[in-house]
């Protein structure tokens, strides 16, 4: 109670305070008509006490340009140490799109839930298989199905060594049929054989080194 | 303390290029598990001059784990679902190249059928008139009837706790009878550490000195999953021994091999049935780490 009274007083004083101020003010310049209103911009609530209050962008650090060449480097490939695993690629694989989809999103889910820092998630591109089976009168073989294999590969940056038999026993446990799991280090020769191959542009090295 | 704990990553070259595989090949309920070998870096055994006495003997278990080979029956409510999701993707598909097929030949059927048809007027289509779609459909029933799969649940081998058949949908845990001071118990395997070993090499010794030989494991990781501190009665504490510590592994199993002997004091468990073998302050222990998923 007291505390809100003190507040009430001080808030009295002050708005006592800033009326005597203006009062001042005015009655030193009665006879100027307001120039100052002509010449300050339109934005008059400059002001007001709380002006600039949402501003947060000029408190950020400065980061510099993106280029486009950017965006195809590779992200750093962490080496090992004594407690936690270097960059690992999770590999998903299979023939039932919606299973290896929704595993491998299960997946990134259980490592954001764990802690488990995931650097990218990424799909490589479809194998199709075409099975083809004997004629059974005559030597002809003809195509009988054909397979799509899906893979999606989740990369973790750091796993910690005490989280790894737990993480692996879930997703063991929660693998479904018919779809592969693979844990292996990320290399750079991976990370190379995402890229579409350029003949021309490895001829035209080729002659160059020749 | 007393166990050293090396580094825990320094196997990790030959854990990582292991690949798990769920196909129906091989051996029927186990994963394929094919890891590619890479020299593993030599441990050193640290000296450790005038290390302290622990009053505690240190012992190492493995908890050796057959994952469920097939999914799990879905609850009446999954069912539901299922059967309404299963209707609303019908209903708001297209028809895809097979069905087209089959709607062009009845078509053309109708008309060769009519009494005003002019050869002449149809496409060319060559092959496909002389295999039609609909035999082609006829062919592949024929194929699917000649399939038996295999029953899923089978009651017999369901109630036979030593083999390895049993639950397909569940995952089973190993318990051995070992002799604990005077009595025999029913708990995980587990065997005393040994000076200048890892407590990891203690639990693989652990499951090599099983009765049931042959059973391979891959170990996840080297770091514990779970301890059981046990303190002596207090007639039988002394100045050096005042209880065990257990410290627990998990392994997945790879390969079984040939059977045990029926004698073998060894059977494989459920999550839920490991109450009925395991003493209660034990089963909280182990019950922490092992995942009734």
């Amino acid at each position: 109670m007291n505390t809100v009274f003190r507040k009430l007083q001080v808030s009295v004083t002050q708005q006592a305070f800033v009326l005597n101020q203006a009062l001042t003010s005015c009655r030193a310049t009665p006879s100027i008509q307001h120039p100052v209103w002509t010449a300050v911009n339109e934005r008059q609530y400059k002001t007001m006490p709380t002006h600039g209050i949402g501003r947060w962008r000029h408190l950020l650090p400065r980061e510099a340009p993106k280029k486009k060449k950017d965006r195809h480097q590779m992200k750093e490939i962490l080496a090992e140490t004594d407690t936690a695993y270097g960059t690992l690629n999770v590999k998903v694989s299979g023939y039932d799109m919606t299973l290896v989809e929704h595993y491998s999103q299960y997946i990134h889910n259980l490592c954001n839930r764990l802690g488990i820092k995931v650097a990218e998630s990424y799909a490589l591109p479809t194998k199709t298989t075409e099975v083809m089976l004997m004629q059974e009168q005559g030597t002809k073989m003809f195509v009988d199905a054909v397979l799509k294999t899906h893979s999606r590969v989740v990369q973790l940056s750091s796993l910690n060594a005490t989280a790894c038999p737990v993480f692996i026993d879930v997703l063991l446990k929660n693998q479904p049929e018919g779809v592969q799991l693979s844990v292996q280090e990320h290399t750079e020769a991976d990370f190379h054989a995402r890229f579409k191959g350029r003949p021309e542009l490895e001829g035209l090295m080729a002659q160059m080194g020749n | 303390m007393a166990a050293p704990c090396r580094r825990m990553a320094s196997r990790s070259l030959l854990q990582f290029l292991s690949c798990f595989s769920r196909t129906a090949v091989g051996n029927a309920g186990f994963r394929q598990f094919s890891s590619t070998s890479v020299c593993r870096a030599t441990l050193m055994t640290q000296s450790v001059t005038a290390r302290a006495r622990s009053p505690w003997t240190l012992m190492a278990a493995v908890c050796l784990q057959r994952f469920p080979v097939i999914s799990a029956d879905c609850t009446p409510i999954e069912q539901q679902f299922r059967q309404m999701m299963r209707q609303m993707e019908l209903e708001k598909s297209l028809l895809s190249d097979h069905e087209l097929r089959l709607l062009e030949d009845a078509e053309r059927m109708s008309r060769k059928q009519a009494d005003d048809y002019d050869s002449d007027e149809d496409d060319d289509l060559g092959d496909q008139e002389i295999v039609l779609a609909q035999d082609l459909e006829d062919s592949w029933e024929q194929k699917l009837k000649s399939f038996q799969p295999t029953p899923r649940v089978t009651a017999d081998t369901d109630e036979d706790l030593t083999s390895l058949e049993r639950c397909l949908a569940d995952s089973l845990f190993l318990l051995a009878e070992q002799q604990v001071g005077e009595g025999k118990l029913w708990l995980l395997p587990q065997t005393r550490w040994q000076d200048g070993e890892t407590l990891r090499q203690t639990a693989e010794r652990a499951l090599a000195s099983l009765p049931a030989a042959g059973l391979k494991a891959t170990f996840l990781g080297n770091a514990p999953c779970g301890v059981y501190k046990y303190k002596l009665p207090k007639a039988a504490r002394t100045e050096s021994t005042v209880g065990t510590k257990v410290f627990f592994f998990k392994a997945v199993l790879s390969d079984s091999g040939p059977p045990a002997a029926p004698n073998a004091p060894l059977l494989w468990a459920k999550k839920s049935e490991l109450q009925r073998y395991l003493k209660p302050s034990y089963m909280m222990a182990v019950d922490r780490f092992i995942l009734g998923l």
